[in-house]
């Protein structure tokens, strides 16, 4: 640690793990539960799909999946409002102390949970420490018969067998926008690419942005007295805020 | 600076040199023709780690999205809305994140086939000359018919233009009962089209059935609308309350929700609007004095005080909007229940205003809205295939063997059609009971336009172009038809060219353009066209008499049957794996069917999660698992539309059970089927088959955990 670069040290705020770099707002007055932002993780992110026995045993790949509980009895029944539910990208995350071969890390550069595939050796520990239960394993190698290959996104990397996988917050995006500004001499404005989730989603929803700089809309809505972070009390620091319905 | 750039970073920088995410004009040499070729040998408007981007129309239902395709070397990647399109602005529904599981489904028919009406695909490929030959005969023998989807596009402008009869159906439009709604709005707005619900002005929403959050008409426009009905532009949160007897995945976001007694819908309105007007200070029109509240209440099986307190929502409200839709007016009184709502509308006078109700704007090219067909209609042309009036009966971007219901006889008549040619892309349950497969492209491989009929509050016509090479051996209908006929036209793309020619002298437009062939480039890189002038219509009409009597029911079970639209298949998605592996948002099932039942009325009759049940009605019988649904009327079972295919794919077939099987034929004043009008019975069949459940298997209410919790 001794080499580390002090220029980029300084600039990406390492005294400040709880507040981070990218986070998410997600409005549950306004999630319909479309499941459009889970259709598009899965297309951008080449998730495998596993079929109907594995999926019933828990072992489906959803790196986003929409939550909703039930409260009362007929007729005064309530659907609890839908909670898209994705990495938290906690900023003390209980999956990366767990991890024996340093395959989920803190990512220095962007303040996120990284999953480092080739790294992994498939002990599930950091799975069992979430407690969004959040990440999901390949139990095995599953099929993709020709030619669905062809829709493989050349930027994210195809998992296989004995490899835990989660939610990035599409760093290939986050790379692309900051390399295409760095090309450019700019910083990478506000809004100007978001994740698969955040793009599809037709209520706007869920938005995506810097949350150390005070004036992008991530920052103004998570501030706002609605939000909310789950599980707070864990002292996981999650860079995800819900606002609250109604 | 003085900060030296490394070398790694000035690889970065090197390979940056081409803008990244540049929409292609079209007129380069993508324009015509696209070509996949071998990695060594890319087009030359490709670069090694860039993507190309083109727009396009989504064709997985009728709305007409605009799509942004991301390519990388001749494949498709990714789907992305089109942010300038003016139906969906950017977004997309999973089924149009989806539409690529289509274009690389591993089960798309690959080749023209003599299909023979065999019961698996033909392994007899024909040549396309041969095809062209097939449809030429079929042409000039007279007696041709063209079932299609229910898209207005080229295509059906085309079979316009040859002649054809042409008729369009899609069960989309049956589940959102269409033809109602527009018969009802031409009553009560005085003006014929498709009504246009400004939902995002509004304050307070009451919707009578229709899923606009799902799939009704337009649902990523609606969706849009309801973001800022939440988001109270005018400085309040709005207000939403939804009436059905089953809370769908719409009613999961409303504020208030009454579980009226299928039928009682138009009843449940009239005595809002009663409680409204007085509460108001309006004299009570007469169509709302008629109708006594308490009794009214009763008859719907719903609390006098939820009634009145959803009335004094509507009451109280500045810019209250009533939508009638779906399964509201899907039984024998369902065209009275739509005029009774809109008769809301009337109440407080917000035809034409802002968060009101407007007629939408016509699409390029058309005199007057031309709805669908309704279920009467479809009838009638069963009938007409029965008595052998049709001699070739052409099929594109429809499965009616899967979508109508099975009473109507379809998949028996078309046996008495002496030539069935189908178009279909996949191998499903209609292309193989048909002499002839010639594949139609995928909608990602093909050029085309679509007329928008709502959604968006302008005029717009969607721009469809190839976004990759053919995959397979397949061939444009419009082409083969062009063909076939002997048209003056060199192929499709200077067909679709003809047909918007006369939008080059509209300037005021998304865009401007002096001639056609720049024209066309333009309408390539937008996706479309749309007029920069707002369309929306302000109708005419007023306050209007109306009258509901009671629904009647076929059958004698002991349960309604509410069949429903699956949010997340639709009428078609069932083929598309990652579309299977998506949980529906209500129940959390994937990859099947189930049958929808309040938790205590299982309780009475025995019934766990999971135990297999028969659901028979006078028509026929379907079994599926039990999921008790807590927000579900006790005398009201549910089942979803999209899955029960015996073909169309590995994905699709076997899966699950189709509610068309068991629906009845009656109609309402509008020729719509009522489907929410059958009655029917449930059977235990001793048998238990686990649902895959993205929720956990404990159970709704931890019965999984056994007796003693």
């Amino acid at each position: 640690m001794a080499n580390l670069d002090k220029e980029s040290a300084v600039s990406v705020n390492l005294t400040n793990p709880e507040e981070g770099k990218w986070g998410m707002v997600i409005d549950r007055d306004l999630c319909t539960g479309c499941q459009a932002c889970v259709a598009a993780c899965a297309m951008e992110n080449n998730l495998a799909f596993v079929g109907e026995e594995l999926s019933g045993n828990g072992r489906s790949m959803h790196w986003i999946r929409i939550e909703r509980f039930w409260e009362g009895e007929y007729p005064e029944v309530k659907a609890t409002p839908f909670e898209p539910t994705m990495c938290q990208q906690c900023g003390y995350a209980p999956c990366e102390p767990v991890c024996p071969a340093y395959a989920t890390v803190h990512s220095q550069d962007q303040q996120l949970n990284l999953q480092v595939y080739n790294r992994c050796v498939g002990t599930r520990y950091c799975g069992n420490n979430c407690p969004y239960q959040v990440r999901s394993f390949n139990w095995f190698d599953y099929e993709r018969p020709e030619p669905l290959n062809n829709q493989f996104n050349p930027d994210v990397t195809v998992r296989r067998r004995g490899v835990m996988e989660k939610c990035t917050f599409c760093i290939q995006r986050i790379k692309r926008a900051e390399d295409t500004a760095r090309a450019e001499g700019r910083e990478v404005a506000d809004g100007e690419f978001a994740p698969a989730c955040a793009q599809a989603c037709p209520a706007n929803a869920i938005v995506f942005g810097r949350v150390d700089k005070p004036e992008t809309v991530v920052s103004q809505l998570a501030k706002q007295a609605r939000g909310v972070k789950r599980l707070e009390e864990l002292g996981t620091f999650p860079h995800v805020t819900y606002l609250k319905a109604g | 600076m003085s900060k030296q750039i490394s070398r790694r970073d000035f690889l970065k920088l090197a390979g940056l040199g081409a803008a990244t995410t540049a929409v292609l004009t079209g007129c380069g040499p993508a324009s015509r023709v696209v070509v996949r070729e071998q990695y060594i040998r890319m087009p030359e408007y490709t670069f090694n780690g860039q993507s190309t981007y083109f727009a396009t129309t989504c064709r997985e239902c009728p709305a007409g999205c605009g799509l942004v395709v991301r390519t990388y070397q001749g494949r498709a990647i990714k789907t992305e809305g089109n942010p300038l399109n003016p139906v969906n602005l950017g977004k997309t529904c999973a089924r149009g994140q989806a539409t690529l599981q289509g274009l690389y489904n591993p089960d798309r028919v690959t080749d023209p086939l003599n299909q023979g009406r065999g019961g698996a695909l033909s392994a007899n490929k024909v040549t396309w000359e041969e095809a062209t030959g097939v449809v030429a005969d079929a042409l000039n023998g007279g007696g041709a018919a063209f079932l299609m989807g229910m898209a207005p596009d080229h295509l059906y402008d085309l079979a316009a233009d040859l002649g054809l009869e042409t008729i369009r159906y899609s069960a989309l439009g049956a589940f959102e009962a269409r033809a109602t709604l527009t018969q009802a709005a031409e009553t009560m707005l005085g003006q014929k089209g498709m009504p246009f619900f400004d939902m995002g002005n509004a304050d307070f929403v009451l919707s009578f059935g229709a899923n606009f959050l799902e799939t009704w008409v337009s649902p990523v426009a609606y969706t849009r609308g309801y973001a800022g009905l939440r988001k109270g532009d005018r400085g309040r949160r709005g207000l939403f309350a939804q009436v059905e007897p089953r809370l769908s995945q719409t009613a999961a976001k409303a504020d208030e929700w009454l579980p009226a007694r299928p039928g009682t819908e138009g009843l449940v309105a009239l005595a809002i609007g009663r409680i409204a007007a007085e509460a108001r200070g309006l004299a009570v029109p007469p169509a709302f004095a008629g109708v006594d509240v308490a009794a009214a209440a009763a008859e719907a099986d719903v609390p006098l005080e939820a009634l009145e307190r959803v009335a004094s929502y509507f009451a109280a409200a500045d810019r209250p909007l009533a939508i009638p839709g779906g399964a509201a007016l899907a039984h024998s009184n369902g065209a009275q229940n739509a005029e009774a709502i809109f008769a809301l509308n009337a109440l407080v006078g917000n035809f034409g205003r802002p968060g009101g109700v407007f007629i939408s704007p016509l699409a390029p090219g058309v005199d007057e809205y031309h709805r669908p067909a309704n279920m009467q209609e479809m009838a009638d042309f069963v009938a007409r295939m029965n008595s052998g009036a049709i001699k070739t009966l052409f099929i594109h971007g429809v499965n009616p063997v899967f979508e109508l219901p099975k009473a109507l006889g379809f998949a028996e008549a078309l046996v008495k059609v002496p030539q069935v040619i189908s178009f279909a892309t996949f191998p499903d349950e209609t292309a193989l009971m048909a002499d002839y497969i010639f594949p139609d492209h995928h909608g990602l491989e093909s050029w085309g336009y679509q007329r928008i009929v709502t959604g968006a509050t302008r005029s717009a016509l969607g721009g469809a172009q190839p976004v990759v090479v053919p995959f397979y051996n397949t061939m444009s209908t419009v082409d083969l038809l062009l063909a076939a006929s002997q048209s003056s036209f060199a192929d499709e793309v200077a067909f679709i060219q003809s047909k918007v020619e006369p939008l080059v002298a509209d300037k005021n437009a998304n865009f401007n353009a002096a001639e056609i062939n720049a024209f066309f480039a333009y309408f390539q890189q937008f996706g479309g066209w749309w007029s920069n002038a707002e369309g929306l219509a302000a109708p005419s009409g007023g306050a209007k008499a109306v009258a509901v009597e009671a629904a009647e029911f076929e059958g004698e079970g002991e349960f309604y049957l509410l069949p429903y639209m699956s949010p997340v298949l639709g009428e078609a998605g069932a083929n598309k794996p990652w579309l299977q592996e998506v949980p529906d948002p209500m129940t959390t099932v994937m990859w099947n069917s189930w049958v929808e039942i309040n938790p205590d009325t299982a309780h009475e009759l025995g019934l766990e999660n999971d135990d297999v049940v028969r659901v028979v009605s006078e028509f026929g019988a379907v079994e599926a698992p039990v999921y008790r649904y807590p927000a579900i009327r006790p005398d009201t079972l549910a089942l979803a539309f999209g899955q029960g295919h015996t073909a169309y794919g590995r994905y699709a077939a076997g899966r699950g059970v189709n509610p068309a099987d068991v629906l009845g034929l009656s109609y309402n004043e509008a020729g719509d089927l009522a489907f929410a009008a059958t009655r029917v019975r449930i059977e235990k069949t001793g048998e238990k088959r686990v649902l895959s459940r993205l929720e956990s298997k404990l159970g709704v209410y931890g019965e999984g955990l056994g007796e003693e919790h």
